[in-house]
């Protein structure tokens, strides 16, 4: 039934006008001569890109960089999933944490925190150790490449995390003791069987960091751009906001290679996770895996997660609030506790900037978050259950945009708004959030459809339900749950974007995390860290809100007749 | 209830391909039985009966339940599933993960606006009936394989619907539990005097359980009728193949002997039971189950329906050996008690058994 129906065309037409057009004007604006100006074409603006002796530098910097951070990133996650499913480590709750909470802090400010502490003039860290050993100079320079990698490569251990813990422990074990029987050593193992087998989870999880870090802008422009060391992402900024004339068309030329990378790299991931069930042997036999007995050196292991997951969600928040209390940046005494007060509280609630970014913000994430659902829901039903040639289409379309840099699609979005009373709104924003954040709301919802068996829709029809009723004492209280984890993923994502909004947000329709940037820029850290911990604020409390509102409904809706 | 079809058609397009799912079925379903319908995977079988529930509509044809006409594709009457009152067990069970057992059991009577009073004591009423009392308040996602299977069984009768219809049912238990769940559904059915339609291929199921079987293949019905008649004396070639294990022998009816004939094939001749009436001269296949093969003394050599033959192989399957057995070229399989002194390469003497040998046309 309904095979016909308009809605996969108009999804299509939908969907495609999301993802596809920003492309085609990132394509057209590049090979145009000035912002706004379409039908003279030119190379110019390539040749111009292309020639810049600056780009080796930053191509070179670009790869150092997504290399650097995948393999953190990715050897962390290997050593955490390895630990969690196959020693007897102490404490296994500390693993979710650390694979879920660290998403919830945005990535400004993590990069935020880790300068307060390492910056090579009066990062807090620096100056204890000065102190503690008598140094002259300081013993860390965050704003080095190294000091990118390390907290970008944190960022992303959550994500390679999700990625290669499912792998590890749908392992076969027989597949090592087999090994161990055939006489060879436990390092052999490791290297002959182990890490072959997990390799496509591996080869994933490093694409996935890399295509992240390509779009990464947090770290790049807190960490790189005080320190002089310019990525892909840096450079774009660069060329649109320095200088007197914004280059709209050399930003495009640059950013297509950077599209082009992602895009294809997105590509060979999906092609590695498709493949990767001829690897992963799941055996589904109820094997439990012989844990490896730490005995006494579980303790040092259990103290490195322990400082893992306080590096990465208590470290940062405790750094924020103390700055946000000083009147400047410095080492924790008591005379620095002396000093404490709310004047950047009080100074931050009165900007007439922040309150407007932080109104903004949050209607981009209830709205946003609200009509990306909608839409989410209406792409996920016809991917998974009407399934003809045309919704293929469809998921390729939809998972397009999982492959966008943020500032390069930023730039595509410039091009599309310009000649339209969207351009400067927050309206622009909210286009642009649900276009490059679509797969995000997507997947818990398609998983949520493909629990729901068309058996159990059949099923209350039989038991003389009709459609409608079906739909909602069926239907609806079972996709609740994907509904809510779409909802909350778009609304916290939403609440603290940074890498499109620093394009397309202009004055009016400012965003709390471009305000954040730039009282960055500014060295304002006191009233960053406390617009930072309200921004943190915002988006706990949208996904309270979110999960109390989304159990009483499915409670409801499911028993009232 | 009664149930009649009428020219049943129902295509499905698959790559541009057209399947014809349904051909022109013709079935009538009698009230107060449990009616089979049999046959091997893709025969039309489950579209059938969602067809009758409603949940399927088919290309062309006329349902009748009872004196109502659910779809006349002529008259472009189709009355929607909820509106059939019929109660059905679906394959995977359908149990809704976000109720707890009372509440999917209680639905059908939701559904009609039955008063909260009723409901919970129609609802213990059935749960005992099904043995599941003390369960109303477990989440359904807790239930074992058989419990979910009741539930959903609950849930068909609750509502006392005019038919109750079954997609394999027990596809999704173990053997064990498949064995003690026929006999539980048979007693139940049985107890009921409801109008049951049961789909399954397999075909211990339909002889365990059923009051009549319709074989179907190919979208059509291939034979109705009794279980003991579709074993013993099916019509057509398809069905006793399918039902059992048989051999068959090919070849030309000689003489008539009242019901029997005699079948002149490349064995020698043998006496077989004729229902179909073949005429002498006609070509015919003869069917024989392998435990209606048995050893003959040696003195019954040259006796009628007896057979000298190699062993080839012999299988010890605890209950039985199975032999497979050479007479001249042919190959017949029989069923040979496990005392019995018997080696492979060894030769013996078979008797058919002329009651349980039949014909059917080539």
């Amino acid at each position: 039934m309904g095979k016909r129906s308009p809605l996969t065309p108009t999804l299509i037409v939908i969907v495609g006008l999301l993802t596809i057009s920003p492309v085609l004007m990132l394509l057209v604006g590049s090979f145009s001569e000035g912002f706004g100006t379409f039908g003279n074409f030119t190379v110019d603006k390539y040749v111009e890109a292309y020639t810049d002796p600056e780009l080796t530098v930053v191509l070179w910097n670009t790869l150092i960089f997504t290399l650097g951070s995948a393999a953190v990133a990715t050897l962390l996650a290997l050593f955490l999933s390895y630990t969690n499913t196959r020693t007897n480590i102490p404490f296994k709750f500390f693993f979710g944490i650390i694979s879920i909470v660290p998403m919830m802090i945005p990535h400004i400010l993590f990069a935020v925190s880790w300068v307060l502490l390492l910056n090579p003039s009066n990062g807090i860290l620096n100056r204890l150790l000065m102190d503690l050993f008598g140094l002259k100079t300081a013993l860390f320079n965050i704003y080095s490449l190294p000091g990118m990698i390390l907290v970008e490569g944190l960022l992303d251990l959550p994500i390679a995390y999700l990625i290669i813990a499912p792998a590890m422990s749908a392992f076969d074990v027989s597949l090592e003791e087999s090994s161990k029987v055939c006489g060879a050593s436990p390092l052999r193992t490791l290297t002959r069987v182990t890490l072959p087998v997990l390799r496509p989870a591996i080869l994933a999880s490093v694409i996935l960091v890399i295509v992240r870090c390509i779009a990464s802008f947090a770290v790049p422009s807190v960490i790189g751009m005080p320190g002089r060391i310019y990525v892909l992402a840096t450079h774009i900024y660069r060329i649109i906001s320095t200088g007197f004339a914004a280059d709209y068309g050399k930003a495009a030329a640059v950013g297509m290679s950077a599209l082009a990378a992602s895009i294809l790299l997105i590509y060979l991931y999906r092609y590695l996770t498709s493949e990767s069930g001829k690897y992963v042997t799941i055996s589904g036999r109820g094997f439990k895996p012989a844990l490896i007995d730490l005995r006494l050196s579980r303790y040092p292991l259990m103290g490195v997660i322990g400082l893992l997951s306080f590096v990465l969600i208590v470290l940062p928040v405790m750094v924020l609030f103390y700055t946000s209390m000083l009147p400047y940046v410095m080492v924790p005494t008591a005379k620095a506790f002396s000093q404490m007060n709310w004047k950047n509280w009080t100074e931050v609630l009165r900007d007439p900037i922040s309150l407007l970014a932080l109104r903004n913000s949050l209607t981009l994430g209830v709205v946003g978050a609200t009509l990306g659902v909608i839409l989410s829901i209406l792409v996920s039903y016809v991917i998974v259950k009407v399934r003809t040639t045309a919704s293929g289409i469809l998921e390729s379309l939809s998972f397009l945009s999982f492959s966008f840099p943020g500032i390069v699609i930023g730039v595509g979005f410039m091009w599309f708004f310009v000649r339209t009373p969207l351009y400067a709104t927050i309206w622009a924003l909210l286009i642009g959030y649900i276009a490059t954040y679509l797969p995000y709301g997507i997947r818990p919802l398609s998983s949520a459809f493909v629990q729901i068996h068309s058996h159990l829709e059949e099923s209350s029809r039989v038991c003389g339900a009709s459609a409608f009723a079906t739909l909602r004492r069926i239907v609806i209280p079972l996709l609740i749950p994907g509904i809510l984890s779409g909802w909350i993923l778009m609304a916290t994502m939403f609440v603290r974007e940074l890498t499109l909004s620093v394009v397309l947000s202009r004055p009016g329709s400012e965003v709390l995390a471009v305000q954040i940037l730039r009282f960055a820029e500014d060295g304002l850290w006191g009233r960053l860290s406390a617009l930072g911990i309200i921004m943190i604020f915002a988006s706990s409390f949208l996904v309270i809100a979110a999960s109390i509102l989304g159990r009483k409904l499915a409670n409801r809706e499911a028993l009232e007749m | 209830m009664e149930i009649r079809i009428k020219g049943l058609t129902r295509d499905f397009y698959s790559e541009g391909k057209r399947i014809r799912a349904l051909d022109h079925v013709d079935l009538a379903i009698p009230a107060n039985q449990i009616f089979t319908l049999l046959g091997p995977s893709g025969c039309g079988k489950t579209t059938l009966l969602r067809c009758i529930v409603g949940l399927e509509s088919p290309d062309s044809g006329e349902i009748v339940i009872g004196d109502e006409i659910v779809l006349s594709k002529e008259r472009s009457i189709f009355v929607p599933p909820e509106k059939r009152g019929l109660g059905m067990v679906f394959q995977t069970y359908a149990i809704w993960p976000h109720m707890n057992v009372f509440d999917n059991v209680a639905y059908p009577l939701k559904t009609r606006n039955t008063p909260m009073e009723e409901i919970r004591t129609r609802v213990a009423k059935t749960l005992a009936f099904v043995q599941l009392t003390g369960f109303e308040n477990r989440p359904s996602t807790k239930l074992s394989g058989g419990q979910q299977q009741r539930v959903a069984l609950a849930r068909a009768l609750v509502a006392e619907p005019k038919v109750i219809l079954f997609d394999e049912p027990l596809s999704n238990l173990d053997a064990k539990l498949r064995e003690e769940t026929r006999k539980e559904l048979r007693r139940f059915l049985t107890e009921l005097k409801i109008t049951a339609v049961y789909v399954t291929h397999d075909r211990v199921e339909a002889l365990a359980l059923s009051d009549r079987i319709a074989v179907m293949r190919a979208g059509k019905i291939v034979e109705v009728g009794d279980p003991k008649k579709i074993y013993f004396r099916s019509d057509s070639r398809f069905v006793a193949d399918f039902i059992g294990r048989a051999n068959l022998i090919k070849g030309r009816v000689v003489t008539l002997e009242g019901s029997h004939a005699v079948i002149d094939t490349e064995i020698g001749t043998i006496v077989g039971l004729n229902s179909q009436r073949i005429a002498p001269g006609q070509e015919a296949m003869l069917c024989v189950r392998p435990e209606f093969i048995k050893l003959a003394a040696t003195d019954e050599a040259g006796g009628r329906n007896v057979f000298r033959g190699k062993v080839e192989t012999l299988l010890f399957t605890g209950e039985a050996y199975e032999g497979e057995i050479r007479i001249g070229d042919t190959p017949v399989t029989t069923t040979i008690s496990p005392t019995v002194n018997v080696v492979e390469g060894g030769e013996l003497y078979l008797s058919f058994d002329p009651d349980h040998c039949f014909l059917l046309p080539a």
